[in-house]
């Protein structure tokens, strides 16, 4: 007797679990995971640096989007698996404008305010291979008088006045690969090196 | 002799009426501030001579509606952003108490300006109970909309589902989506919490080209209330909802039925939401405070008290047959409210 009314619970409680399990399968189903993480998707400034620890404190309220002036943030609407309603900027759709409106907004510390030059969304490389000025196939520029942050972030290359050159003080903005010409957009921004600390001396 | 013994109620039933002036308004400004947003970026970019002939009529339909309040759109409409999920009203952070404890579960984390902004809605809902979901969730507006329409189907002899299942489902729901939260490491929540999906569905349709995958899941439990049960996700599955009848327990603000005034008539049973008992003073965890049995009551038996608990069951209204047919004998009466 006790047995069976040990079954019954038993019964009832996986039932009941499944049921409730059931709104965030269907939920999940509706944003597929992604097969791999699409190249070139930066988070907003001021994202914490850690992936994991950034999905799990954006609530996905978009308001780092609703206050973005140029509209480079954009959401993971219908895929992204754990990481749908979580905010990214396409640099070759639309690159941050680094007006530094959406750190201040987000609400839960997904996005913490940062010092203009200590935003890290990445660092531009530059494939010297395409750039039009770096193979001799005329002078261009644009990153250079784009860059929002001057001579700390891009420059010229001393030989050569049209050949871009990164330094350490880009933030990853993106706003050079969005204003590149070249087709293939042999800038664009990448995850910055992580050198451990002390690596950098001599 | 009974009509003598009414007892005057205050007229709260025109709180009704407020309720769904302030759902409607909700719901308004979920899909304002979206194109409030797109106007301002329009402005900040001085696109005007670029953009095509119906965004030019919507520029200038939105520079008419902002003008008397702002002469500096792109800066100024940046006081009033959000959702019911998480909004910034003048400087102001407020969350949904959920998105907090999702938040927390997810990253077993404290971030405490985040878990201070659900603070205000926290001690509302200790005070008013489940008000949110009757008052406020943008929700509300389109479940009751749904139920209504549902209601309208009967006269073409259409019945909509009105199947009954535990209400101890959605602490269930709720307990899942912590865990769930806790092992993806992300607010699984939001995914499936009616309020947050329209909220930010509204945004992407209006300002990001197009709506996400929530709309589908908007959708089903639309068709879930329609075909299963009447306002069956807010009543046995929304994980919010669960939150906020365990916060709203010992609720101060409650909904009282006047046993001298009552006539059993029973329609405030019948227009509840939530499908609670108010005809035998069982109101519980779920009772959001709506007004709706106040507003529908013919004789004034429903009004507000502050209590920490239901009163207990009051037996037959005074004005009802059971109660007059009992009443020569006090006895009589109390043994038939027994039975």
């Amino acid at each position: 007797m006790l047995r069976r009314r040990f079954l019954a619970r038993l019964a009832t409680t996986s039932v009941a679990a499944a049921a409730a399990a059931l709104p965030y399968g269907f939920s999940h189903l509706m944003t597929p995971p992604l097969e791999a993480a699409p190249r070139g998707r930066l988070r907003p400034p001021g994202a914490l640096a850690d992936q994991r620890a950034f999905a799990a404190a954006c609530i996905g309220c978009g308001l780092c989007g609703e206050v973005c002036p140029v509209r480079c943030i954009r959401f993971y609407r219908r895929d992204g698996g754990r990481l749908a309603n979580t905010p990214y900027i396409e640099p070759e759709e639309k690159a941050c404008s680094l007006c530094e409106k959406c750190m201040p907004v987000c609400p839960t510390g997904a996005l913490r305010v940062t010092p203009r030059e200590d935003i890290d969304m990445g660092i531009a490389q530059i494939d010297r291979s395409a750039c039009y000025p770096w193979v001799d196939r005329g002078i261009c520029g644009a990153c250079v008088s784009v860059c929002p942050l001057g001579a700390s972030a891009i420059d010229f290359a001393l030989w050569n006045q049209y050949r871009p050159v990164i330094h350490s003080g880009c933030v990853g903005c993106g706003q050079c690969v969005e204003v590149c010409p070249h087709p293939s957009r042999p800038i664009r921004v990448v995850a910055r090196a992580r050198t451990p600390a002390g690596a950098t001396g001599s | 002799m009974t009509m003598n013994t009414r007892i005057p109620a205050p007229r709260w039933r025109h709180l009704n009426l407020l309720r769904w002036v302030t759902l409607t308004t909700v719901f308004a400004t979920l899909l304002l501030l979206p194109a409030l947003h797109l106007y301002q970026t329009y402005v900040a970019a001085h696109a005007y001579d670029l953009l095509s002939p119906g965004e030019q009529r919507f520029y200038t339909f939105m520079e008419t509606l902002t003008s008397p309040f702002t002469s500096d759109p792109a800066r100024d409409l940046d006081a009033l952003k959000g959702t019911t999920w998480s909004a910034n009203i003048f400087g102001l952070k407020l969350s949904d108490p959920l998105a907090a404890l999702s938040q927390v579960a997810a990253g077993q984390t404290l971030y405490l300006p985040f878990l201070l902004s659900a603070l205000i809605p926290l001690v509302l809902t200790l005070i008013l109970g489940r008000f949110f979901c009757g008052w406020i969730c943008p929700a509300t507006l389109l479940y009751e909309l749904n139920s209504n329409f549902g209601l309208w189907l009967r006269r073409f002899g259409i019945h909509s589902g009105n199947r009954r299942f535990d209400r101890r489902l959605k602490y269930a729901v709720l307990a899942a989506g912590l865990l769930l939260s806790a092992a993806a490491g992300a607010v699984l929540t939001a995914g499936i919490y009616p309020p947050a999906i329209l909220g930010r569905e509204a945004y992407y349709a209006i300002a990001q080209g197009g709506l996400g995958a929530g709309s589908v899941f908007f959708a089903a439990t639309l068709l879930f209330d329609l075909l299963v049960a009447r306002r069956g996700f807010c009543r046995y599955l929304c994980p919010g909802g669960a939150l906020y009848a365990l916060l709203g327990r010992f609720r101060l603000v409650r909904v009282r039925r006047v046993v001298e005034n009552c006539n059993d008539c029973a329609k405030c049973n019948a227009v509840c939401e939530f499908g609670l008992d108010p005809l035998h003073d069982r109101f519980g965890q779920d009772c959001t405070n709506c007004t709706a049995c106040i507003a529908v009551c013919p004789t004034d038996a429903m009004t507000f008290t502050l209590r920490l608990a239901d009163v207990p069951p009051q037996g037959p209204g005074h004005l009802g047959h059971r109660y007059r047919k009992a009443r020569p004998g006090g006895a009589a009466s109390r043994s038939q409210e027994a039975a």
